[in-house]
């Protein structure tokens, strides 16, 4: 190992040791029943929500991703900073009602809301392998940011297989030391040093290199025209592209199992409206990040393919020194290892809770209930690493794949509120049929005029919701009078 | 009345989404952003302006 390896990767290794220490820490003091393992016990407010919400802004996706389409396509990129401000507007009014809803019917997972609304236990454990599925894609691209990462960090040190085995091992171990509470802790340390890197990458490095991000701008009207605008109507990543993916994917924005643990452990509806308020503000350090990205694409031009998402970590290598490659390796570790884990264990969580407990009455105490999850998280990591490498995707690639899986879910939230007459099969077959579009026409992209894949499937999905609840009878039960409160008035 | 405020929250993601064919292009630069992406900021600020004021005018209701 050369001495500009050794020291980078001894900094990564001390940034993850300290951070770890500290979500030790935070674990010891809680004890873990069922509210409050999943829902922290309904009890945080606007900041402790904030920290668990906006984990999710600042990923590996959005440090090297974000950065990657930029330098490789230009102005598509930009629909990321766009489609978080549609999700958190759209968020301010579902958000308050799901969890209205949760606190009357003591609901504690994603899939009890289903099942609870549509009363059927079955269609909670179907969502519940649904959502639980669907986390694979998203852990496979907190993964290869990890590899990547590691490489980079290796100075040519370390190669392809070293890096993805250790991506794996400290994903696994990372997860399994940390838990629910130690995640959001070692979130706190991971947004103030993404934070850092961003603005030593967005505003740092152009100023060193053309003077400021205005003469950045300049030089790029001159040499690449065409990336600072999107191609128009139905060309590859044109703007039909960009308008249906900004709308799917912020109507997927909260649709995951871990967004509704999050709503749940919200304090009241008035924290989680501020919190969807502030949000915008907090995802503007991506314009960082598209900096980032354009001034890599004018230093060191030439990557194509997956090689785009190393954009400029590349410039970091060649034109800093270790300790700062070492510092914002550190970071992108982190922006990996922290909302994979927070997704991984909100999806084992819900898992145990809705699949082996309601539906086999097996794992319920709290030691089996431990040891099951601890299993998942394995199985799941397991899984990332096969689909890794199986599919060679970009990052944003991947995380479209976890929004056009994960936007199937809305119909039957949305139907929750607005439509009285929606009914178990309609959902399930909705989401069945929406799924298999979105993920079969994925890999055809050309299809319908550029319009994302997602869409269609959203479409046939909403479609088959309606015409199968027409055809099938609403389960009376005893939730008739409780589930009054499920209607278009708590969607205030 | 409520349609208008409802309009303060549609508006935003709108020219986030629907509208963004017609600022599809680099001049007029504002701030040496091109013109697209100073548009997508440009919305990005105002959405939370325009969700306090929806709720200001909620609570006066």
């Amino acid at each position: 190992m050369n001495p500009s390896a050794a020291l980078a990767l001894g900094i990564v290794s001390a940034i993850l040791a300290l951070t770890g220490a500290i979500a030790l820490v935070a674990v010891r003091r809680v004890r873990m029943d069922p509210q409050q393992f999943l829902v922290g016990g309904r009890s945080f407010g606007t900041l402790l929500l904030w920290v668990l919400m906006a984990g999710e802004i600042y990923t590996s996706f959005t440090f090297l991703g974000a950065a990657g389409w930029a330098y490789g396509l230009g102005a598509p990129a930009f629909y990321i900073l766009a489609y978080g401000t549609c999700g958190y507007t759209i968020g301010y009014f579902l958000l308050p009602a799901i969890w209205q809803v949760a606190k009357e019917r003591g609901l504690l997972t994603a899939p009890d809301f289903f099942a609870d609304r549509y009363r059927s236990r079955g269609l909670g454990i179907a969502i519940a392998l649904v959502q639980f599925t669907l986390v694979i894609p998203y852990v496979t691209l907190q993964l290869s940011g990890l590899r990547l990462i590691l490489t980079m960090a290796g100075y040519g040190s370390v190669d392809s297989t070293v890096a993805v085995g250790s991506a794996f091992v400290l994903m696994a171990l990372f997860v399994l030391i940390a838990g629910l509470r130690g995640t959001a802790w070692a979130s706190v340390v991971k947004d103030i040093l993404i934070v850092g890197a961003v603005l030593f990458a967005g505003i740092a490095i152009p100023v060193r290199f053309f003077g400021s991000p205005a003469q950045m701008f300049d030089r790029l009207i001159a040499t690449h025209p065409a990336m600072l605008t999107l191609a128009s109507g139905a060309a590859t990543h044109g703007t039909l592209w960009y308008v249906s993916t900004v709308l799917l994917t912020a109507i997927g924005f909260y649709m995951g199992a871990h967004s509704f643990n999050a709503t749940y452990s919200a304090r009241s509806g008035d924290a989680l409206r501020r919190n969807a308020m502030l949000l915008p503000l907090y995802q503007l350090v991506l314009l960082l990040v598209f900096f980032a990205g354009f001034a890599a694409l004018l230093i060191v031009p030439g990557l194509h393919g997956t090689a785009v998402d190393r954009s400029f970590l590349l410039v970091v290598q060649r034109y800093y020194p270790p300790w700062v490659m070492g510092t914002i390796a550190g970071a992108g570790c982190l922006a990996a290892l922290v909302p994979a884990s927070a997704l991984i264990l909100a999806n084992a969580g819900v898992f145990v809770k809705n699949v082996l407990g309601d539906g086999f009455g097996i794992a319920t105490g709290e030691r089996a209930r431990t040891f099951a999850i601890r299993i998942l998280v394995l199985v799941v990591a397991f899984a990332a690493l096969l689909y890794w490498f199986d599919a060679r995707q970009t990052l944003v690639q991947m995380l479209l794949v976890f929004y056009d899986g994960n936007t199937q879910i809305a119909p039957a939230v949305f139907a929750a509120f607005l439509w009285k007459r929606a009914t178990a099969w309609g959902v399930a077959a909705g989401i069945a049929g929406g799924l298999s579009v979105a993920l079969y026409l994925n890999g055809d992209p050309a299809f319908l005029h550029g319009i994302n894949a997602g869409f269609v499937g959203l479409a046939v999905n909403v479609a088959l919701l309606i015409a199968v609840s027409l055809l099938t009878q609403r389960a009376n039960g005893p939730g008739d009078a409780g589930s009054a409160a499920v209607n278009s008035k708590a969607l205030r | 009345m409520r349609s208008l405020r409802l309009l303060l929250v549609v508006l935003p993601i709108a020219a986030l989404s629907v509208a963004i064919p017609l600022v599809n292009r680099i001049e007029p630069r504002v701030l040496g952003l091109p013109f697209l992406l100073f548009w997508i900021v440009l919305w990005v600020l105002l959405t939370p302006l325009a969700l306090w004021l929806f709720a200001r005018l909620e609570a006066r209701r």
